[in-house]
């Protein structure tokens, strides 16, 4: 009871059995946990958080930067919806999404399978193949694409040997975006590992099991593979979709700054772009970038709704 | 409630803005105890301009020159690309931390005239820190905005045709004083006809241009407050340029797209294109033909509806040293040293003592010497119609729309009419 005496204020703690010293000792610890989160802590708060709740703020005002937010209530939910250009972005967003994504996908779990076999050299193939999504989001890999598709470039010269002559997709408003598509699927290496690690997880003897029974490599793939490794597809398939909806970089330097020709790389973070920093109107920026997270919460809950149709957790099987 | 959250906003800008200038504040520390206030007198102006390497090497030659003259003055130099400029400038001038002085031009005014950025520099003219004479062809007007003198002139320049020299001759077409629309259009089928190539690059989607073929019909691109035409003038416009395109008399939007930055003229791809003089340039380094200027066609035979446009700088309203900036605007405009190392880059130099003492050896800026020489003598040029605050937003939406409207995505007047609603936006804004 001394220690109730010691600490009359803390009576509820009575309960713990650990002694006063190791309590001390533990608040210490996480003392000393938090300020080495600090710098974390406050990075998120100010450089995070604040942000985000005065861009919800602004999202409801009219504001250029110079003059205080005028508070104008649904006005840019309105107008933005109205706006021929801001339903040009999510149409040309939707679209490289819904191209983009599986393509991706599709190529990486293909390779995934090829380097999950045992080789030699697989290391290094590994390597290679994940190679570009490490410098993919860099702006020199948006010019060198810019380079390849243009007019008489390679990609060009190579379809008038086989007789396609579209004159370069980048000037090409029916094109343009396909390159875009392109670069998305180059860099298949960030899912690709993670379906390897999938893929590593499966148990071998089911293969054994399927194969005795006279079960083909396709039926296996079908039966066996794509249901263990649905929890990774269903985790990537996430990602990549958020991923693909954010798109930004390569857009605008593909398109030099421009989102175009014809608006036919408007992405819709372009745009947001486009409003806030050249045309100054943070408050739709703002109406625009919610309504973003907004689209992006729900694609993510109707994959976790779809999940329980088609992703197969362990637990439930066994 | 609005208020409260306004607070709390603020309190979080200050914390940024704190841990800003914390981060700041170490770096300047290291040179001189960030004196750039008083003391010994010696005071630091931020200068920003946009503009390509061969500027920026020149433009330092010429701080140099200045700190050389003003030891108490420090320039710190601070540049980028034309569209990278102004991103970054409105942000900078919207945190209340732009540059102390600044390259500026007329379609930017109005903006940050509104915006209560820009510095009336007649104050300083009147203290005897600005000099405000020896101005060529009434220049200084392009920095004044209802009675304020918001911009001085470095340099002045004019909306001009730039052909391919080699391929008119070829050709054999020849560009004339006074010649109009018609015997333009005409040029460019004969070079089709002859070489195969089209003959412009796609003049439909150049606003300066279109506020000359305006101004020679009585109206302009801007009023003080909105647009100087209507829906219909625009759709007639586009609606002939796209005809262009398709006949091929206009180069095809999908080549002259992918050759960016290059020019569509230097890169070969039509024979003609219209520009600012003092960006003709560049083509003579770009292209492998020789480049010449030409004169901008004509409705009635005389009438070019040409003016002189031009680069300034402007001070910021709330510098701590509107006198040094003055000062150093000044000299940036009426030193011949300045003048020597800067040659026509930003256009033919606005005040007479750097035109004396700036002497062109290269054909180039001979040939735009002498261009701006024959069109002053002609006697064409007109005064700048104004720029409403907004008018750079819709300088880029009418480049924009009249790409879609050559590649054929949307319809002359549907793109008439997009550009007046995004320009009512922009005048709102």
């Amino acid at each position: 009871m001394t220690l109730v005496k010691e600490a009359p204020a803390r009576p509820a703690k009575k309960r713990s059995a650990a002694p006063a010293a190791g309590r001390r000792g533990r608040r210490r610890e996480n003392i000393a946990g938090y300020l080495f989160m600090s710098p974390w802590i406050a990075g998120f708060l100010v450089l995070t958080a604040g942000p985000m709740i005065a861009s919800l703020y602004y999202a409801f005002t009219r504001y250029n930067l110079f003059t205080p937010p005028e508070w104008v209530g649904l006005d840019n939910f309105t107008t933005m919806f109205q706006d021929p250009r801001w339903q040009k972005s999510v149409e040309v967003t939707l679209k490289y999404v819904v191209v983009a994504t599986p393509l991706k996908l599709l190529l990486a779990l293909g390779v995934a399978l090829l380097l999950a076999q045992k080789r030699s050299g697989q290391g290094l193939y590994r390597a290679a193949f994940y190679m570009p999504s490490l410098i993919g989001a860099s702006v020199s890999v948006g010019f060198v694409w810019r380079a390849l598709f243009s007019d008489d470039a390679i990609v060009d010269r190579t379809q008038k040997v086989f007789g396609l002559d579209v004159g370069g997709w980048i000037g090409n408003p029916d094109y343009v975006l396909y390159a875009l598509v392109a670069l998305s699927i180059w860099q298949f290496g960030a899912p690709m590992v993670i379906f390897l690690a999938g893929l590593k997880q499966v148990p071998q003897e089911l293969y054994e099991a399927a194969e005795m029974d006279g079960a083909g490599p396709l039926r296996r793939f079908w039966n066996i593979t794509l249901p263990m490794i649905s929890p990774v597809l269903f985790f990537n398939v996430l990602l990549e979709s958020i991923h693909a909806f954010q798109v930004f970089g390569s857009a605008y330097v593909v398109s030099n700054t421009q989102c175009g020709p014809a608006d036919a790389t408007l992405v819709y973070t372009c745009y947001l772009y486009q409003k806030g920093f050249k045309e100054a109107q943070m408050g739709f920026a703002s109406a625009m970038a919610w309504t973003l997270v907004v689209a992006v919460a729900l694609v993510t809950a109707v994959l976790f709704w779809s999940q329980k149709k088609w992703v197969h957790y362990e637990e439930a099987a066994k | 409630m609005g208020t409260s959250r306004n607070v709390e906003r603020r309190t979080i800008l200050k914390a940024a803005g704190g841990a800003a200038a914390a981060l700041g504040l170490a770096t300047t520390t290291a040179c001189g105890g960030g004196d750039s206030g008083s003391g010994d007198g010696n005071v630091t102006l931020r200068y920003a301009w946009w503009g390509g390497e061969p500027r920026t090497i020149a433009m330092k030659k010429a701080i140099a020159v200045f700190e050389k003259k003003y030891p108490k003055i420090k320039i710190k130099p601070e540049f980028t690309d034309y569209a990278a400029f102004w991103e970054k400038f409105q942000t900078q001038a919207s945190g209340g931390n732009p540059p102390d002085v600044f390259q500026n031009a007329v379609g930017f005014l109005r903006k940050y005239d509104k915006r209560g950025v820009l510095m009336d520099l007649k104050s300083q003219a009147d203290a005897g820190n600005l000099d405000l004479n020896n101005f060529r062809n009434g220049v200084l007007a392009n920095g004044q905005v209802d009675g304020k003198q918001l911009g001085i002139p470095v340099g002045a320049n004019t909306m001009a045709l730039v052909i391919d020299l080699k391929a008119f001759k070829k050709a054999g077409v020849e560009a004339k004083m006074g010649w109009t629309w018609d015997e333009y259009f005409d040029a460019l089928q004969t070079i089709q006809d002859k070489l195969k190539i089209a003959g412009d690059t796609g003049y439909f989607g150049i606003m300066y241009l279109y506020d000359l073929y305006l101004r020679q019909n009585g109206k302009a691109f801007f009023t003080d407050s909105d647009l100087g035409f209507t829906e219909d003038d625009l759709t007639q416009w586009w609606a002939d340029g796209y005809k262009r395109v398709k006949s091929g008399l206009v180069a095809d939007p999908k080549k002259i797209e992918q050759v960016q930055p290059k020019s569509g003229l230097s890169a070969g791809l039509a024979a003609s294109e219209f520009t600012w003089d003092n960006f003709s340039i560049r083509y003579e380094g770009e292209g492998e033909s020789d480049y010449g200027l030409a004169p901008i066609p004509t409705t009635d035979g005389k009438d070019t509806g040409q003016y002189l446009g031009s680069l300034m700088l402007s001070a910021f309203s709330g510098t701590k040293h509107p006198k040094e900036a003055a000062q150093f605007i000044s000299f940036m405009v009426h030193d011949p040293e300045v003048g020597k190392i800067m040659g026509y880059d930003r256009g033919i130099l606005s005040t007479t003592e750097q035109y004396d003492a700036f002497v062109p050896t290269d054909d180039q800026n001979k040939g735009v010497k002498a261009y701006e020489e024959e069109v002053a003598k002609a006697g064409v040029l007109g005064k700048i119609t104004p720029h409403p605050s907004g008018a750079d937003v819709v300088e880029a939406a009418f480049l924009r729309i009249a790409g879609e409207v050559s590649q054929g995505k949307t319809k002359p007047a549907d793109a008439a009419k997009a550009l007046f609603s995004e320009a009512k936006a922009a005048f709102a804004g």
